[in-house]
């Protein structure tokens, strides 16, 4: 079976969890997939965006490329680039 | 508003932008703009603004100049510490440009003023550090139908849009609730680039002139984010939400309010005053309590509290074990934020007498040590 490989890009207050990368790899066929193969590699951060009732948190957003999305069973293809955008609050 | 010989010297090379011209040099002479915040991102907006020659600057800002402030708040210097940014800026930009004119707020904007302030101006800079206050100013433009240019900061990302009234998405359409008190920290807790601000409020400063002039395309649905480390920008679109809280199809915000940011542990059994800790400190033998101090080793060099041992918030993982789990353990930094963190980890290790002190170093300054010893 073929693996769906893709490129995070890391908003800056979830980069404690990733050691300060700012993009990271990740595998999956889904947006769900490819969130918890995030979580595999770095324990917790998943929690960060996703909430207990599977919702994007309200301050979190996921874009594919340049579409954002709400849904987690958003399928995600090989070279796509997953966006996690936080809100920030420093002026 | 006609154009003085003077001006028309002054601003000679925007007449010289075919896209500008008079009609736009004249249409910023007109325009009034407000910057919520003279700090990271509303000194490069508001110095770019006066230069330009918009001609009415409002500056919202109750903080003193700080010189932790110096590394990024661009419009002021030295001599300025202590002093309150709101009268600062305005001597600044007056001498920038003699020829606007400037109204300082010194006020702490709140729902009780904020649509006195902002109903007086055309439009809307958005640079403060609160998500209580972005949500507030989101939530007053939407309801006075003034355009609203919005951008945030954290470490070395930047954000920035433009919402421009019924035409497009609001702040709360992107992100509907601000995150938990303790997720998202501040410039003062996590650290800024001292740039980053710059670029940022100079794309807030670029959109607003445009906004007013009428020229080019602003970022009205569309997040743009900038990656300093990465050196990246990137826009994002994104829909007005039918069912956005302020300006959805049935909101339920119809007069601005201050939202309270809800802290994942807000004021429980693990918080203590600093009047507790006061008194801990003076009663309790060492023997019986460590007081740890989360802050990094260059804030923790500046000054501390005499008995406090520096662990860093990122290193406490590797220091469990030379803890001494039959002492009470006060974990203590900046503004009681990391040291919240800190209690929350000491518990899920087994640190059953772990707590945090509310307020942290800051109101330590603020009501005990008032000499500021303590530098923070």
């Amino acid at each position: 079976m073929k693996t769906n490989i893709c490129t995070v890009h890391v908003a800056s207050p979830l980069r404690s969890y990733t050691k300060g990368a700012t993009k990271v790899i990740a595998k999956g066929a889904s947006l769900q997939e490819v969130l918890a193969d995030l979580d595999q590699q770095f324990p917790g951060m998943r929690f960060r965006m996703i909430d207990e009732q599977n919702h994007i948190r309200e301050h979190i957003r996921l874009s594919i490329n340049t579409q954002m999305t709400n849904d987690l069973m958003h399928p995600l293809k090989s070279g796509d680039v997953l966006h996690l955008i936080c809100a920030l609050s420093g002026g | 508003m006609t154009l003085t010989r003077e001006e028309l010297g002054r601003y000679s090379r925007h007449l010289s932008l075919s896209e500008f011209g008079i009609i736009g040099q004249e249409k910023l002479k007109a325009a009034k703009v407000v910057v919520i915040g003279a700090g990271g991102l509303g000194s490069p907006a508001l110095l770019y603004l006066a230069a330009a020659g918009v001609g009415t600057l409002g500056i919202v800002d109750f903080d003193k100049v700080d010189i932790s402030n110096l590394q990024r708040q661009v419009l002021f210097t030295n001599e300025d510490i202590g002093q309150s940014k709101a009268a600062v800026a305005t001597q600044r930009l007056a001498a920038l440009n003699p020829q606007i004119t400037i109204q300082s707020h010194d006020v702490e904007i709140n729902a009780s003023n904020v649509m006195d302030i902002l109903s007086s101006y055309d439009i809307v800079i958005d640079g403060c550090d609160r998500f209580v206050t972005r949500y507030l100013v989101n939530d007053a433009c939407v309801l006075l139908h003034k355009p609203l240019v919005s951008a945030a900061i954290h470490r070395f990302e930047g954000q920035a849009l433009t919402y421009v009234p019924d035409q497009g998405p609001c702040y709360r359409c992107l992100f509907p609730e601000p995150p938990a008190g303790d997720l998202v920290p501040n410039c003062a807790t996590a650290g800024v680039l001292g740039v980053l601000p710059g670029v940022m409020g100079t794309i807030q400063a670029t959109e607003a002139i445009k906004l007013i002039t009428g020229i080019g395309e602003v970022l009205n649905g569309r997040l743009l984010t900038y990656d300093a480390l990465e050196m990246r920008f990137a826009t994002f679109e994104f829909k007005r939400r039918s069912d956005c809280a302020v300006c959805g199809d049935s909101p339920t915000i119809t007069v601005p309010a201050e939202q309270l940011v809800a802290c994942a542990t807000p004021d429980d059994d693990t918080s203590i005053s600093i009047a507790e800790l006061q008194a801990l400190l003076t009663q309790a033998s060492t023997r019986k309590l460590q007081l740890i101090d989360v802050r990094d080793p260059h804030e923790y060099t500046l000054g501390h509290l005499p008995s406090a041992i520096n662990i860093p918030l990122a290193l406490l993982d590797t220091q469990w074990n030379s803890l001494d789990r039959n002492k009470l353990t006060i974990f203590i930094c900046r503004s009681g934020m990391r040291s919240q963190q800190a209690c929350q980890l000491a518990v899920q290790h087994g640190l059953t007498s772990a707590v945090n002190v509310s307020g942290g170093l800051q109101q330590w300054n603020d009501t005990v040590d008032v000499s500021r010893r303590c530098i923070i």
